[in-house]
């Protein structure tokens, strides 16, 4: 299982769309095009559906013959949402929230890959060993502790309980720790004859060298930050704090949200839009990702 | 010390819950009075709990249902997804979609597809002359939906995860078989499985880790205060209501302990199978 | 340089007065933490109003408000407890009294509250535990039987009466459903709630014995009510939760398709722009009646450092005029006060024009069977209702069952 180096060297030179050159013969490329139209369709289409209802008025949800476009148009649930929750607030509380936990675990783990992967001390493997060990443990054998102990520090319903524990995550140590062990001595031999200390060399060389890996944790990091939803239910839920996972959650709870379902799609949207921009913009950084995390097993 | 504010905060926000949660579990506590100790009386509890036993039988038939489905249809689409074809990034831009939106906004959205009256599902199950089932207001079918939503959650993932194995085979290799005339079920069967077999051991893993974790789709999908709601229960949703809702933290932190160790024994049982079927080129 | 040093200093000694200052004067009110889940978010005014009342006629105590949605509320309320850091004043309702009492978390009261305050004797002694009044009743609702006038008529039917028992009401549900394939005839939900009241107007059936030591809930009596619940939805006149699809029993009330439901008198404010003549009776009795009657209580904090003034923030939102008053404009729950004038206003209000009913139910009030683990029998006893429904056991055998889950809630 010794895949690390061909981690580092995927991260470094994943090349997309190379794949297996095929036949394009008639009815062979009939079927597979077909075959993509249908995925693509069936991928999609749950999406605009939810789009579709979320511009309907009222009366038009409850149809038994669903009607994808709809007739009239209107942008009241939009409206009647922000009436229901904080509309600004919340994305504001999502958003705050995803930056300051993104940027915030990226530091916090690249200084520790630093420490693991570019400096010798003893019992270095020992405490890695400790970070791997947590990987391995449910989410929800913390649910309880944690909560107790947001509580100790009377954080509830503040920004730093939704933030500052998952500062902390092994997983992000880890994917740095990998990528940083690629990058070669030579690089920090030269600055230390400069006369460089380890504090300039981290910044200046070895963080500007493994951009691609921190663009890939950025965007789990702030995947991970925006979803959200099993942790914040029970530490933060008071309006002023809480993040659209928990504010959608409570507004299709509500004893009138059964029917009123344009809302519930309206809240939908918003809550999975600015996720989506960000796939489609950074692709590239989610799937070198993906697939480099697959290939270390 | 660069690793100072890491190792503070895992110490901290991980470790610490960890110990103290394994502390929890052998305590009776209901937050209004001091805890009690009481030894091995969770588990021993625990042991003869309908409700856990159920949460665990509905559980583990996710696990059977979800996990080979997504593990097949996932090569299924990797493959795909491999070929070197005009429009293909479409595809698999499309087919991450569903991967990166939150589990709550998938759950709303599919629960309003399962509608039994109003939804997309048994409209078109009702073209096709089919009376569509209640879906998610019994337990049977409820989960039933669930895999379903789950499957389309996370197929993209899962064909990424086989894509990257897929394209670190050597090329030389198909060259070979080609030249040996060996066709392309045979190249399949011989080449791309056994060399992707680390691969699909990646993936077996991390799905049965993550889904043993099965959270937010039993707990947002079934209709209030149906026949789902009221019985379909898995192992999270029971550590959680039985923290937050019964409010015995230390029951409910012996069964988060179990399932570790459920999910623990079956990695290991895993890791020692992989002998027989996994084969890795380094040996 | 000296002058950004100046500034600074002065910037310092300014802080540093405020903070000597502060202190000092917070310390010639008293500040009362008070947590509530019944005022957000509709009510935030109205407490507004109660608390300025308050401060007016209690110079020095300053009233601090805390809200939560009720789901979270108690758990909350508990974390807050388990760390020391438990709210002065804080609501609960009577399903989780008996836990916090039992616990030793609520301070005697009945020493420090007026003996003549006119609470409804009964509403007083649903919040004791143990001979000690650990709670004051704040409000009460109960639950009535609202009806669809216009679809009597259409029926051709007497209005129900106040000596209607199931069999009458089962008789007009069969001609309301008899108007249309999409008219349903009546609702009365099976769950626990709808259960241990039915079993109330059976009489006979009881969910424990009498020192509460073991569940007598699959007696013949409690079969037989179990069985008439069940009934109203096998025999078509009631919707099941597939036929609602989602729409919520009220919404079906309220689109006219509804013929009867059994709901709580705080929906009188939803239904009174319904497009139909709609009134409210006592709710049909099987051997005799029996209304819910739930109550929220505000309790103070066994270990309050402010216990006379959170006391009289507690008598005071429980007992006041002005409470009173507020409560009873804005339709925020009823105060359990036995003050006849008070309620004027309130029964002149239309619709319904039978607001009389709301007191008349008073006299046969039944409250939950309360048991420290409240949450788990609920669950249970749900559970097992939903498959007598689906007919996957039989009422007798579902019983049972909840027996023996209950007996071991209750060790």
């Amino acid at each position: 299982m010794n895949h690390s180096n061909a981690v580092a060297g995927t991260m470094q030179s994943t090349k997309h769309g190379e794949g297996i050159v095929v036949s394009h013969n008639g009815f062979t490329s009939i079927a597979r095009a077909l075959l993509m139209i249908v995925i693509v369709a069936l991928m999609v289409l749950p999406f605009l559906w939810m789009l579709s209802t979320s511009l309907k008025e009222q009366q038009y949800i409850l149809k038994t013959t669903p009607e994808l476009i709809p007739n009239p148009l209107t942008f009241t649930s939009y409206t009647q949402l922000a009436d229901r929750i904080d509309l600004g607030r919340t994305f504001f509380n999502s958003l705050f929230v995803a930056l300051v936990g993104t940027v915030g675990q990226i530091l916090v783990a690249a200084m520790a890959a630093y420490a693991f992967s570019r400096l010798e001390w003893r019992g270095r493997n020992t405490v890695f060993m400790l970070y791997l060990a947590t990987m391995m443990v449910p989410a929800v054998v913390l649910v309880v502790p944690q909560f107790i102990l947001i509580r100790q520090l009377d954080w509830v319903n503040t920004y730093q309980a939704l933030i500052v524990p998952g500062l902390f995550s092994a997983f992000g140590t880890f994917l740095l720790r990998q990528a940083l062990l690629t990058i070669p001595k030579d690089f920090e031999e030269a600055a230390f004859v400069d006369g460089a200390n380890h504090f300039t060399i981290f910044w200046r060389i070895i963080l500007p060298l493994s951009r691609p890996a921190l663009a890939t944790l950025a965007v789990f990091s702030f995947m991970g930050y925006w979803n959200n939803y099993l942790y914040p239910l029970f530490v933060a839920r008071k309006e002023s704090v809480a993040t659209l996972p928990i504010a959608l959650a409570t507004l299709q709870a509500g004893p009138r949200a059964l029917t009123e379902w344009n809302i519930v799609m309206a809240g939908a949207v918003i809550t999975v839009l600015p996720i989506l921009v960000a796939y489609l913009l950074a692709q590239r950084w989610f799937v070198r990702g993906v697939i480099s995390s697959g290939i270390k097993g | 010390m660069f690793l100072a504010p890491s190792l503070i905060g895992l110490l901290v926000f991980i470790v610490y819950p960890i110990i103290a949660s394994l502390w929890l579990a052998f305590q009776d506590w209901n937050m209004l009075s001091a805890p009690k100790f009481i030894g091995l009386a969770n588990f021993q509890e625990l042991l003869q709990d309908q409700d856990f036993w159920r949460a665990l039988r509905y559980t583990l038939t996710f696990v059977v249902l979800y996990v080979p489905s997504v593990f097949v249809i996932g090569l299924g689409l990797a493959l795909l997804l491999n070929q070197k074809v005009r429009g293909m990034i479409i595809v698999r831009t499309s087919t991450f979609l569903p991967v990166v939106a939150s589990w709550v906004v998938v759950s709303l959205i599919w629960k309003w597809i399962f509608n039994p009256s109003y939804g997309l599902i048994n409209y078109g199950l009702a073209l096709l002359g089919i009376q569509g089932p209640d879906w998610l207001f019994q337990p049977q079918t409820a989960l039933y939906a669930m895999v379903i939503t789950s499957i389309w959650k996370d197929v993209g993932y899962i064909a990424l995860l086989y894509l990257g194995g897929l394209q670190s085979i050597s090329e030389t290799y198909y060259e070979a078989a080609q030249i040996d005339g060996a066709g392309r079920w045979r190249s399949f069967r011989s080449i791309t499985l056994p060399l992707l077999s680390p691969t699909m051991f990646f993936v077996a893993i991390t799905l049965l880790i993550n889904y043993f974790q099965l959270f937010e789709q039993v707990w947002l999908m079934p209709m209030t205060d149906s026949a789902a709601d009221r019985q379909l229960r898995v192992i999270v949703t029971e550590v959680v209501r039985n923290a937050f809702s019964y409010n015995r933290m230390g029951y409910a932190s012996a069964l988060s302990w179990v399932l570790f160790i459920l999910i623990f024994i079956i990695t290991f049982v895993q890791f020692r199978l992989q002998k027989r079927w996994v084969y890795y080129e380094s040996q | 340089m000296s002058r950004k040093l100046t500034v600074l200093s002065m910037t310092l000694v300014f802080l540093l007065a405020l903070g000597l200052i502060a202190p000092v004067a917070a310390q010639d009110s008293t500040t009362v933490r008070y947590f509530t889940f019944s005022a957000a978010p509709d009510y935030l005014e109205e407490l507004d109003e109660i608390i300025a009342g308050f401060e007016a006629d209690n110079a020095g105590i300053t009233i601090e408000v805390e809200t939560a949605p009720f789901a979270d509320y108690f758990t909350l309320l508990q974390s807050g407890i388990a760390s020391g850091d438990a709210p002065d004043v804080f609501e609960l309702n009577y399903e989780n009294f008996v836990t916090y009492a039992a616990n030793d978390t609520l301070l005697d009261v009945g020493s420090m509250v007026n003996a003549e305050a006119p609470y409804y004797p009964r509403a007083l002694e649903a919040f004791t535990y143990d001979g000690k009044q650990l709670a004051l009743p704040e409000s009460f609702s109960d639950v009535l039987m609202f009806y669809n006038a216009d679809l009597f008529d259409q029926a051709g039917i007497e209005y129900p009466t106040a000596d209607w028992t199931w069999d009458d009401a089962i008789a007009a549900a069969t001609a309301i459903k008899a108007l249309g394939d999409d008219t349903w005839g009546l609702f009365s939900p099976v769950q626990f709630w709808e259960f241990y009241k039915k079993a109330a107007q059976n009489g006979e059936c009881k969910f424990f014995n009498d020192d509460m030591t073991e569940s007598t809930i699959n007696s013949p009596a409690c079969v037989e009510t179990l069985e008439l619940m069940t009934g109203f939805q096998t025999s078509g006149l009631m919707p099941t939760a597939a036929d609602l699809s989602g729409v919520s029993d009220s919404e079906l009330f309220l689109s006219g398709k509804l013929g009867m439901i059994v709901t709580g008198i705080w929906m009188f404010g939803a239904f009174a722009d319904a497009p139909f003549n709609w009134d409210v009776q006592l709710e049909p009795m099987i051997n005799q009646h029996a209304h819910h009657f739930f109550a929220n209580g505000v309790a103070v904090s066994a270990t309050t450092e402010v216990p006379e003034a959170a006391a009289k923030w507690a008598e005071y939102l429980t007992s006041s005029e002005t409470v009173a008053k507020v409560r009873v404009a804005a339709g925020w729950e009823l105060p359990a006060l036995d003050e006849p004038a008070y309620f004027e206003d309130y029964l002149k209000q239309t619709p319904p024009a039978n607001r009389a009913a709301v007191f008349t139910a008073l006299e046969s009030p039944v409250t939950p069977p309360v048991i420290v683990r409240q949450s788990e029998m609920q669950d249970a006893v749900n559970a097992l209702l939903t498959q007598v429904v689906d007919g996957e056991l039989t009422a007798q055998a579902a019983l049972d069952q909840a027996k023996t889950e209950i007996d071991a809630l209750i060790q």
